[in-house]
């Protein structure tokens, strides 16, 4: 029976520190390339719209297809050490990270967000220019509220999966949850309690996405559901 | 008489004799002909019933009206905007010309008072309060104020369609269009929306009416229009369209309704 030895983790102050710090490094980083990525991924759809000029929507779908199509530690490797030697120019690890999960998730929030618009029905765009309103207001008063309301779930999971993918990023040495648990594990040589210790950290704040996620839908789509 | 072409953006809402002149029009979607030769002129005030066939073209040619469709060939005449492919104040000319449709077409996600709200906002940048007071008389014109903060999903039809018809009238159109507006309703809702048209049309308000309802026609039309494949067949007041109709495919047509 193999031996669980916790307390050599929970002994050192450090080693919890540091996971703590890998739990919120690993939140801001999904959260901010999430909003980011949602406003991307918004125009991303509309720029696949069906009575788009093509050279808006060439672009558009050549870019989803593509970072869709990629590994993500590639597109990571090629954003934060490939595009400064391009253009000749260093950011900062965290704004290099971050720049490329957004344009990551950016992708994939676009292709749900698309499925939403194209579920909303076309009546909804017909009464609105009836009634006067321009493209754009019918797209942002009335279609995307519906359209995102629509696909609030697909988005949730969409969120979830993504969030598990940027354990990636401790590839680079950016100190997220991933990177805690090596350096922990490498320390105190105990690789089965630590990943443990991961696992469930990982869940947990899956978790309470899904709640807040559940609270926000709630608040934001009180029409929802709301038939006779 | 004849509609002089004013410059479209200069949009003079409401006056003149005539609300809509149509010459000469014609449509196609791709190769199949939809509107032929369409000649047609609605007086102010004046209440027109259009029916025909599936398919014959009714909806289309409503929706040239108020450019929701183009058309390719011939002039339309809103309120002296002469609509084309390219026209810039297609919002003006829609908000002049108000349009109920089928299917109500409420936002699901806007209370039935934001309904009104919104468009009022948007387009004829109301203030809120003031936008909010609009919807209310019109609700209460259509006999629905109390339903205000519901949301159009847990209204029946028949008050959805009214609270469209109030939506349509706070943008202050002076001329409506409505698409089948009770052909998606349950029988016994149909007679509260008729209602409402039938009040509707006491105040004056210049309307065109795509719909089968033969009552309705006969009590509030000043003209019953027949279309049938894509031509306006005959045209003649209630009375005598229904009573003596000339047309052989008129009188087909209306053997199959009454
Ligand atoms: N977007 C479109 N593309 C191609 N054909 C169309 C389109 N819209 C309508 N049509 C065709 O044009 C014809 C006229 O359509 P329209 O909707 O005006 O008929 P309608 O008289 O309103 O019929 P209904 O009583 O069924 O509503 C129909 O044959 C229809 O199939
Ligand atoms: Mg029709």
């Amino acid at each position: 029976m193999f031996d669980f030895r916790f307390y050599e983790i929970s002994r050192q102050p450090e080693y919890i520190e540091t996971l703590a710090y890998g739990v919120l490094n690993s939140l801001w980083l999904t959260i901010l390339g999430s909003l980011f990525g949602v406003v991307l991924g918004v125009l991303l759809a509309l720029g696949q719209g069906r009575d788009m000029p093509l050279w808006i929507k060439a672009p558009s779908v050549s870019y989803v297809e593509f970072l869709r199509n990629t590994p993500f530690i590639v597109q990571l490797f090629f954003v934060v050490f490939g595009l400064p030697l391009l253009l000749g120019y260093t950011w900062s690890l965290e704004a290099s990270v971050v720049l490329a999960i957004t344009l990551n998730f950016s992708a994939y929030y676009g292709e749900v967000i698309r499925a939403g618009i194209q579920a909303v029905a076309k009546g909804q765009t017909e009464g609105a220019m009836a009634l006067g309103m321009t493209r754009w207001q019918t797209i942002f008063d009335v279609i995307l509220p519906q359209a995102i309301a629509k696909v609030f779930p697909s988005m949730t999971s969409q969120f979830v999966f993504l969030f598990l993918t940027t354990g990636l990023v401790s590839e680079i040495g950016v100190q997220d949850l991933t990177w805690a648990g090596r350096y922990v594990a490498d320390r105190t040589f105990r690789d089965f309690e630590v990943f443990i210790v991961l696992t469930i950290l990982y869940m947990l704040m899956v978790f309470a996405f899904k709640g807040s996620f559940a609270l926000m839908f709630r608040m934001a789509f009180p029409w929802w559901g709301k038939e006779r | 008489m004849r509609m002089k072409n004013t410059q479209p953006t200069t949009f003079k809402k409401g006056s003149g004799d005539i609300a809509v002149t149509l010459k000469g029009v014609n449509k196609w979607y791709g190769d199949f002909h939809v509107l032929r030769d369409v000649d047609l002129t609605v007086k102010r005030g004046e209440r027109i019933v259009i029916c025909g066939p599936s398919g014959s073209g009714k909806s289309t040619l409503i929706r040239c009206i108020n450019h929701l469709e183009t058309h390719q060939k011939g002039s339309i005449n809103v309120d002296g905007t002469e609509l084309s492919e390219e026209m810039k104040n297609a919002e003006k000319l829609r908000q002049d010309a108000g349009m109920v449709f089928q299917n109500f077409n409420l936002f699901p996600h806007l209370s039935v008072i934001d309904n009104c709200i919104l468009p009022q906002r948007r387009v004829l940048k109301r203030s809120k309060d003031e936008a909010r007071e609009v919807g209310m008389k019109f609700l209460a014109r259509v006999k629905i104020p109390e339903q205000a903060d519901k949301y159009p999903g847990q209204l029946s039809g028949g008050q959805q369609q009214r609270v469209a018809i109030a939506r349509a009238l706070c943008m202050e159109p002076s001329l409506m269009l409505f698409d089948e507006p009770t052909s998606a309703l349950d029988p016994e809702m149909v007679g509260e929306v008729l209602d409402t048209m039938v009040g509707l049309a006491e105040t004056g308000m210049t309307m065109l009416c795509v719909t089968h309802e033969m009552g309705f026609a006969r009590e509030v039309a000043d003209r019953v229009i027949f279309m049938d494949a894509g031509q306006i067949v005959e045209e003649n007041t209630p009375d005598a369209f229904f009573d003596n109709p000339q047309n052989e495919r008129t009188k087909a047509f209306l053997k199959q309704i009454l």
